[in-house]
């Protein structure tokens, strides 16, 4: 079917809230038959969000042809760039790139483009005419917006008159076979410029200071600060404090963020696409979960997901609205980072019981929109006055906080006669008008005393403390853990599936939180208990205080009950505060619970008694393996002192959201500055010969043990990238078909467990490997041992071990050098061996002579000549391996101290937190994932107890690996010296290829094995291009001069943005960026001003520095992406005009055109779907390149991807083609 | 192949399989399924046609026990029949975690 749509571009002023914040160079997509309506709305509403104002959101058929007829009234170049779908990349990109035809429109000119889309789910668009980061930039101004493409079949309907739709962001869906739904198109944006009603930049009410960026929602925001105005003028509720009203509509009233409405069981989808330009979010949804994958039965469950710029995925909620039980009221959307859902990025979903037809009002007057009942559901019942439904039969008083909830807080009130008349059957404290517990009335209940407390928190040895923390602790061990007897450490809950939950939770914190360098005086008088993934009412039951909801929260000294039901094994619940989050979370105001599978019996590892919980313990089970469990929170945002009472990394005001303080993990912390005991030298930073161990965790196994590992973020904003060194594990843990990785990208509320087993005693070094994390201390061991340990009961199902041969004695001074190394190879492998030299040489990153004169490169021993003499371009070292190959690696250092910039290790630049000496080490390693190996000898670091695994200069250090499975794409990356070597570019891609595979240049097809552009031969798989993308940032280049480039600031296309905002720049945005030891940053080929949009254009500019990928249509590709980088900020990589499994070992899993959330350690293949030039096999320049406008792009994360028509001379045609009679 | 009887392996398979089942009536069962619920442990009943009756004390949800289940034959791809000499299957209870 033929679609059509004409979208003119436009400028508009967008206002954002009710309180008039308002964007005076907002831009948008709208559709032609309403650009005179908008802008007439625009002008007699100034002051005031107009509905139509929102990122256009249009829907079609998987299946159709889309055509949109797209015309520009902006004064610069723009365009339509459509993700996901099939198009002539010469005609429809919306792009000038390489040397296409621009697909761009002039202003006041018009273009027609073309589309297929041949795969259901979320088609974003935006323009690239202008790239720009900033508020001149067109993205995050607000020319963004998404096509849902719905199954073939489908048609919509307006949910509140049943009539058509041509556009907006919410739909009801209907399908001759499959059920109606709810759609919810949700935006997130974040970074588009914001004025206040005065036209000043808006003012932060606690600080006095300029607000935290714009993180909004579909073009609108809610930010506490606005709220809070009402509050301090007397208007309304004058004994609040602020936060803990927030979300409160009894208060303010619905906020302007998208409200998103269904009857309760109703089936949804909320469409999530980030279109902003910058920041990773957190999506999280309370009351509900879904599939990660949702055309994938077998995903993993989760409650909270990351999503970067220019990516999506759908979220349908397991069971529909208001989840198993049936839950009414409101249940918050939110981005779980603090200072965003501080800011306003918010919304809610609201899950009605009793029909709206227009004709009922909320309690402070506003009507309630119709809302049309899905066709085949049944129509819920009529309000009456004795049974108004949600939210009229909650006593509650406007412009006032939310009352409290009935029954739960001890010797608190009864029920209303409307609430009686609302309620279950037997309603109980917890349990009011949902009854999370109602399917089994056989389920044991399982009752916890929790009280949430104030206390020093001392997070290393060397006294680094939060005077104020302020944890969760059971009730039983309040004395113990006050008195100092126990450590504190986030409370982990473990119960089995199938139990009832009961939490008596009790509110002991100090209702007054001291002003002091981070932060300021805030009276934290209420708490609660949120809680994510188990199934509870939400109006009594939510620990928070959210729209028409009851406060489920108690004020100091107040005990409150809650109940909640987990109906099947989970993975770790997350819980915290809601009320004073944003204030207090990052003092420790996290725990998880863990759902075991039913029957399984806990047990303390070191005595073998039953225990309830705890972050390390023993799990036994009649029927499954039994298993050690492992629960570890990291957390960013740690507000801590030194012994001095120095605060560490204070904001330059208190109260600033500008990323204070340090990190934490489980309450401590280890950082690499206080490890340079012995010879002084970064190599043994890990060590525990040379440290001692650290003061992290140090979990402890038997060799063997089946491992689980329970991993969340507690607080507060930012991206960690976990790794266990030696371990890996299925990346979805209930698919077995997923990919195997070693490494997890996560953001707050996140929850994953990684289920693993450590195959080989030793020490394995788990860390959250972003080099300001793990620089400040974010890492520890998990300790397996080879013989039985007194105080380490052994799994009852596990088959005894004998000790390793060689063990070394934890009294040396320094680890020694392994005699010999064991094989992890099966007997009979194929030996591949690699001689790997690690050496300065200069390296030029572009065409423009920007270069890296310290740079430490990883080559095949036999290319170090004629690199070193510039006859050969150094590259990232890339090893490919087959599956069933034994990889010996002999690594030889040829580093020398007069090469290194900075002899102190203090780098200036890119900076991290708490610089400190750190003299460069010349000694080096190699760090490799997911192949299997000794990790007392091979996993390229001095870790704990193991032995040697780092070369002196002159010294060669040997590994062994054995590539059990071909996997792909993986990372490689020095383990030696963390501050020193990795900016400077140490670090490659290791490939485990099918068996048998053969790989050649494509140019010759003669052997070639290290070249990032390759075509892989296989008797029985089709010929492949295969091209390897080493994703890299923190980068430290000079000009063409010698000048030092200080990215971003220096490869801004707007400067102004320099003068606009102060610290623009967090300390993970430093450094340039690219990809495989190139950039081609944008500022250079800027002539007068970036609207020209010819800045991709390969005729004006010639080709980029970047890698030109070469390739015929139609031919098979894979992409081997890996950033084995540094930096703490998350990255999208994209490829116009194609698209792949996101899982490439898991044929079921869903097709997208993006890879999401790339940080350190990230691998991905990315096998083309239908190959070179996609399903039409059109030829062009397609572009690779970030999906973050801020600041990616415009500093040279971008290339080519050359899809030819014609034979060329030099690139042969794979396989077949090359017998045919071709015309070159 | 067809045997004497016309019977091929897989009817001979199926065949042996419910004579099995009819001939432990009344011994406790351990049986997977590859549907939901998976796992089941229960005493058998009986056999209808080429279906086993199970009484099932304990699945992976509680909801779903102390019921008859009848179980396709062909649906099994694993069980195990308690037998003399043989280890016993566990007795499961909710435990709490306790145990």
């Amino acid at each position: 079917m033929r679609r059509f749509f004409h979208i003119v571009a436009i400028p508009i002023r967008i206002v954002l809230n009710q309180f008039g914040d308002y964007n005076p160079n907002g831009m948008m997509y709208v559709l032609k038959e309403n650009e005179k309506k908008v802008r007439k709305l625009v002008r007699k509403n100034p002051f005031t969000p107009v509905e139509l104002v929102q990122p256009l959101m249009i829907r079609a058929n998987e299946g159709d042809v889309l055509e949109v007829l797209f015309e520009n009234k902006l004064p610069f170049q723009t365009g339509f760039h459509l993700e996901e779908a099939d198009y002539d990349v010469m005609q429809s990109d919306g792009t000038d790139a390489g040397f296409n035809t621009s697909s761009l429109v002039k202003k006041g000119e018009r273009k027609l483009y073309r589309f297929r889309l041949n795969h259901a789910g979320v088609y974003p668009f935006s323009d690239l005419g202008n790239p720009a980061s900033g508020e001149k930039g067109s993205n995050s101004n607000g020319l963004f917006g998404a096509l849902f493409v719905q199954k073939r079949g489908s048609w919509w309907t307006h949910p509140e008159t049943g009539g058509t739709i041509n556009s907006g962001p919410f739909a009801d869906i209907h399908h001759p076979f499959l059920p109606s739904f709810r759609e919810y198109g949700w935006l997130f944006h974040d970074e588009m410029e914001t004025k206040d009603l005065t036209g000043n930049k808006p003012l932060d009410l606690m600080t006095g200071e300029e607000r935290e960026s714009t993180h909004a929602v579909n073009f609108r925001y809610e930010p506490l600060g606005n709220r809070k105005k009402l509050i301090e003028e007397g208007v309304v509720c004058p004994e609040c404090e602020g936060e803990e009203v927030h979300h409160d509509s009894w208060v303010f009233g619905d906020p302007a963020t998208p409200v998103l409405r269904g009857y309760k069981g109703d089936p949804a989808v909320i469409r999530v696409v980030h279109s902003g330009v910058k920041e990773t979010h957190v999506f999280h949804y309370h009351v509900h979960q879904w599939l990660k994958d949702p055309v994938n039965q077998e995903s993993e469950i989760v409650d909270a997901q990351s999503i970067s710029p220019q990516s999506w995925y759908d979220v349908a909620p397991l069971y529909g609205l208001g989840s198993l039980q049936g839950s009414i009221g409101d249940a918050i959307v939110h981005c779980h980072l603090y200072p965003h859902f501080d800011v306003g990025m918010w919304g809610m979903n609201r899950v009605f019981d009793t029909l709206q037809d227009g004709s009922q009002c909320y309690p402070d007057g506003t009507r309630i929109k119709a809302l049309k009942p899905l066709p085949d559901r049944p129509a819920p019942p009529k309000p009456t006055k004795e049974k108004p439904g949600f939210p009229n039969f909650i006593p509650g008083k406007v412009g006032f906080k939310a009352p409290r909830p009935p029954l739960g807080i001890v010797g608190g009130r009864g029920l209303t006669e409307l609430e009686r008349n609302a309620a279950i059957e037997n309603p109980r404290p917890g349990a009011v008008f949902t009854d999370p517990c109602g399917f089994n009335p056989e389920a044991p209940v399982i009752e916890y005393r929790i009280s949430a407390i104030e206390l020093p928190l001392i997070y290393n040895r060397q006294g680094w403390n939060d005077p104020k923390g302020r944890i969760f602790v059971l009730d039983d061990d309040l004395e113990s853990v006050l008195s100092g007897n126990k450590k504190p450490e986030p409370l982990v809950i473990h119960t089995p599936a199938g139990a009832c939950v009961r939490i008596l939770f009790t509110n002991r914190l100090p209702d007054v939180a001291g002003g002091d360098a981070f932060q300021l005086f805030t009276r934290t008088y209420e708490a609660g208990f949120h809680i994510h993934f188990m199934k509870f009412d939400v109006l009594v039951n939510d620990g928070a205080n959210v729209g028409w909801n009851y406060d489920s929260s108690v004020l100091q000294g107040q005990t409150i009950q809650y109940e909640y039901y987990a109906d099947v094994e989970l993975k770790a619940w997350f819980y915290h505060d809601h009320l004073f989050a944003g204030h207090h979370q990052q003092h420790g105001v996290f725990g998880s619970g863990v759902i075991h599978p039913r029957f399984t019996a806990f047990l303390d590892s070191a005595t073998g008694e039953p225990v309830i919980h705890g972050t390390e313990i023993t799990a036994v089970h009649p029927l499954i393996p039994d298993y050690r469990d492992y629960s570890l929170f990291v957390h960013d945002f740690a507000l801590l002192y030194n012994k001095d009472g120095r605060p560490i990394q204070p904001p330059d005001y208190p109260g600033s959201q500008d990323d204070p303080g340090v990190f934490g993990v489980n309450y401590t912390c280890e950082p690499l500055q206080f490890r340079l005991n012995g010879p002084a030298d970064p190599a043994y930073s890990f060590s525990s010969f040379v440290n001692g161990d650290p003061y992290t965790p140090v979990f402890r196994c038997y060799q063997n043990d089946p491992l689980r590992i329970r991993l969340i973020q507690g607080a507060q904003e930012e991206s960690h990238s976990f790794h266990i060194h030696g371990m890996r594990w299925k990346a979805e843990r209930p698919d077995v078909e997923t990919r195997y990785e070693s490494q997890k990208h996560i953001g707050i509320s996140e929850s994953f467990t990684l289920e693993t087993l450590a195959t080989h005693d030793g020490d394995y070094l788990w860390s959250f490997a972003t080099e300001e994390d793990i620089w400040n201390g974010l890492w520890g061991l998990i300790r397996s041992y080879g013989e039985t340990q007194q105080d380490l009961i052994r799994l009852p199902d596990q088959p005894f071990v004998n000790a390793s041969a060689e063990k070394p004695s934890p009294s040396l001074k320094i680890p020694p050098k392994a005699d010999f190394l064991n094989s992890p190879a099966p007997e009979g492998a194929p030996l591949r061996k690699f001689r790997v030299a690690a050496f300065h040489v200069p390296v030029v990153y572009s065409q423009y002579g920007e270069h890296d004169p310290y740079a430490i490169v990883f080559a095949r021993e036999e290319d170090m000549g004629a690199i070193l003499r510039g006859e050969q371009t150094p590259e990232p070292l890339i090893l490919r391996a087959n599956a069933g190959d034994e990889v010996e690696i002999s690594l030889t250092s040829y580093l020398t101290e007069d090469r290194f910039p900075f002899k102190d290790g203090i780098w200036p630049y890119p900076e991290i937190k708490e610089q400190a000496y750190y003299p460069p080490s010349l000694r080096i390693s190699l760090h490799p994932q997911l192949v299997q190996y000794d990790v007392k000898t091979s996993s390229g670091e001095n870790a704990g107890y193991n032995f040697e695994q780092t070369a002196g200069p002159g010294e060669t250090i040997t590994y062994r690996w054995y590539v059990d499975q071909p996997f792909g794409a993986s990372c490689l990356w020095d383990m030696a010296d963390l501050r020193n070597h990795r900016s400077l570019g140490t670090f490659g891609t290791f490939i485990a290829e099918p068996r048998g595979t053969e790989s050649v240049h494509p140019y010759t097809l003669q052997g070639e094995e290290s070249d990032s552009s390759v075509v892989l031969k296989h008797p029985f798989l089709p010929e492949t291009r295969e091209f390897v993308l080493t994703m890299f940032d923190g980068a430290r280049l000079l000009n063409n001069i010698g000048e030092l480039i200080t990215d971003p600031a220096d490869g801004l296309l707007d400067q102004d943005q320099l003068e606009e905002e102060e610290d623009l720049f967090d300390t993970y945005d430093q450094g340039s960026r690219g990809f495989n030891y190139r950039t081609e940053r944008l500022v250079h080929r800027m002539k007068n001003d970036y609207q020209t949009a010819d800045l991709f254009s390969s005729d004006v500019h010639g080709d980029p520095s970047t890698p030109l990928f070469e390739a015929y249509a139609g031919d098979p590709v894979t992409i081997r992406l890996t950033n084995p980088s540094e930096r703490r900020r998350a990255h999208t990589f994209r490829i116009h005009g194609h698209y792949w499994n996101t899982d490439a070992m898991d044929l079921t899993s869903q097709v997208k055109s993006f890879d999401g959330h790339l940080i350190t350690g990230h691998a991905a293949d990315l096998k083309l779907h239908y190959g070179a030039g996609s399903y039409y096999g059109f030829s062009g320049d397609y572009l690779y390149r970030s999906g973050n406008i801020q600041w990616d792009i415009e500093l040279g994360m971008w290339g080519l991807f050359r899809v030819y028509e014609r034979w060329q001379k030099h690139l042969p045609p794979l396989g077949t083609k090359r017998n045919a009679d071709h015309q070159l | 192949m067809l045997n004497q009887k016309n019977m091929t392996s897989n009817d001979r398979h199926e065949e042996g399989m419910i004579q099995l089942f009819t001939n432990h009536t009344g011994t406790k069962m351990l049986a997977l399924t590859s549907s939901f619920p998976f796992f089941f442990i229960g005493t058998i009943r009986g056999v209808l046609d080429d279906y086993v009756m199970v009484f099932v004390e304990t699945t992976n949800v509680a909801e779903l026990e102390n019921r008859v289940w009848n179980l396709h034959i062909h649906d099994i791809e694993v069980f195990y029949l308690e037998q003399e000499g043989w280890p016993t299957i566990p007795v499961l209870g909710e435990n709490g975690g306790g145990g």
